[in-house]
């Protein structure tokens, strides 16, 4: 029954997923190529709207998807998650943040079919974006409304690996709130390297948001961070182990 | 301060701060490929190691010259043995 449910998941709405980013870009390429909108700011609201597809294959494929939100204010923030799997980019759309800029690695970039998407919405490569000028681009991201979203831990492979100060710094000297977010179920339903989407509990959750000013000090942004990994891992161990 | 003790105190904090196994932090440990530490993390850890050694680095410093922990352990020894002259 249990290898039945993942053909399903995996023939059904695997490929309906694909098919329907494929569809939606093909469809969405010539509008958002020539009138992109501000920054790329009518691509972002695409990827929104992409993900919420996402988001309801990832329902249909999953055991349940629970999304426990805050009333906190969808504006300027850092977004912090735990990564496990590539579905954890289309997550953040759960909480309604309909306007992001991912800071992503490069390697995304040279996807063929992520890349008009990734450069259009004006997203951020870490790898090859000096911190200078990253900083200024986020800061004028944030003053169009834009919320950032970042993964600390940098990659999928160790779900365990450590918060880099990275996006807490970056939130310390923009004076932005973070909203933590803990992904839980995402890597059992498609695991690093796998094809096959399994059915499993996933589980969104929204923390209120942290000020970077209730940190003060030069470590203030690695004190952040270990706090900010603790309580998002602490509540995916938590449901994990359930 | 004898070497066994440089090593002892800022692998402690380096484990700490950054959350490495004890057992990566071999001398001969690059701090980019082997231990993941990224630019910020550089600074963060002359920080760190300034607030566990309770002397100044970062005049001192050249975080260009640092490839590996060993090179950091010298680094260290050299400043502890200046500052007891």
């Amino acid at each position: 029954m249990k290898y039945f449910r993942t053909a399903i998941n995996t023939l059904l709405w695997g490929s309906g997923a694909l098919l329907w980013l494929g569809l939606s870009t093909l469809c969405a390429f010539p509008v958002l190529y020539f009138w992109p909108g501000k920054d790329g700011q009518r691509v972002r609201k695409f990827v929104y709207i992409q993900s919420k597809g996402i988001l309801f294959f990832i329902r249909l494929c999953a055991k349940k998807l629970t999304v426990e939100k805050t009333d906190a204010p969808l504006g300027p923030c850092v977004v912090t998650a735990n990564h496990q799997s590539a579905l954890d980019l289309y997550t953040v759309a759960a909480l309604g943040f309909d306007n992001v800029l991912y800071i992503t690695k490069g390697w995304v970039f040279k996807l063929p079919f992520f890349r008009f998407v990734m450069n259009g919405a004006g997203y951020i490569d870490a790898e090859k974006t000096p911190p200078q000028i990253m900083l200024e681009q986020c800061r004028k991201a944030a003053q169009n409304g834009c919320a950032i979203m970042l993964f600390p831990q940098g990659s999928r492979k160790n779900p365990q690996a450590r918060f880099k100060s990275g996006a807490f710094f970056l939130a310390e000297q923009l004076n932005l709130p973070v909203v933590p977010m803990a992904i839980s179920g995402t890597g059992k339903m498609l695991p690093v390297g796998s094809i096959w989407l399994r059915a499993s509990r996933v589980v969104l959750k929204q923390f209120e948001p942290i000020s970077p000013r209730s940190y003060s000090g030069e470590l203030g942004h690695l004190k952040m961070a270990q706090d900010v990994k603790k309580k998002i891992m602490d509540f995916v161990n938590t449901q994990e182990a359930k | 301060m004898t070497r066994e003790e440089i090593i002892q105190k800022t692998n402690e904090a380096l484990s700490k701060e950054f959350e490495l196994p004890v057992e990566q932090l071999r001398p001969e440990a690059s701090f980019q490929t082997d231990l993941g530490l990224d630019s910020l993390d550089a600074v963060d850890m002359v920080v760190v190691l300034e607030q566990k050694f309770g002397m100044t680095l970062r005049q001192k410093y050249d975080l260009r010259s640092m490839v590996t922990l060993n090179d950091l352990y010298n680094f260290i020894e050299k400043l502890a043995n200046e500052a007891q002259k």
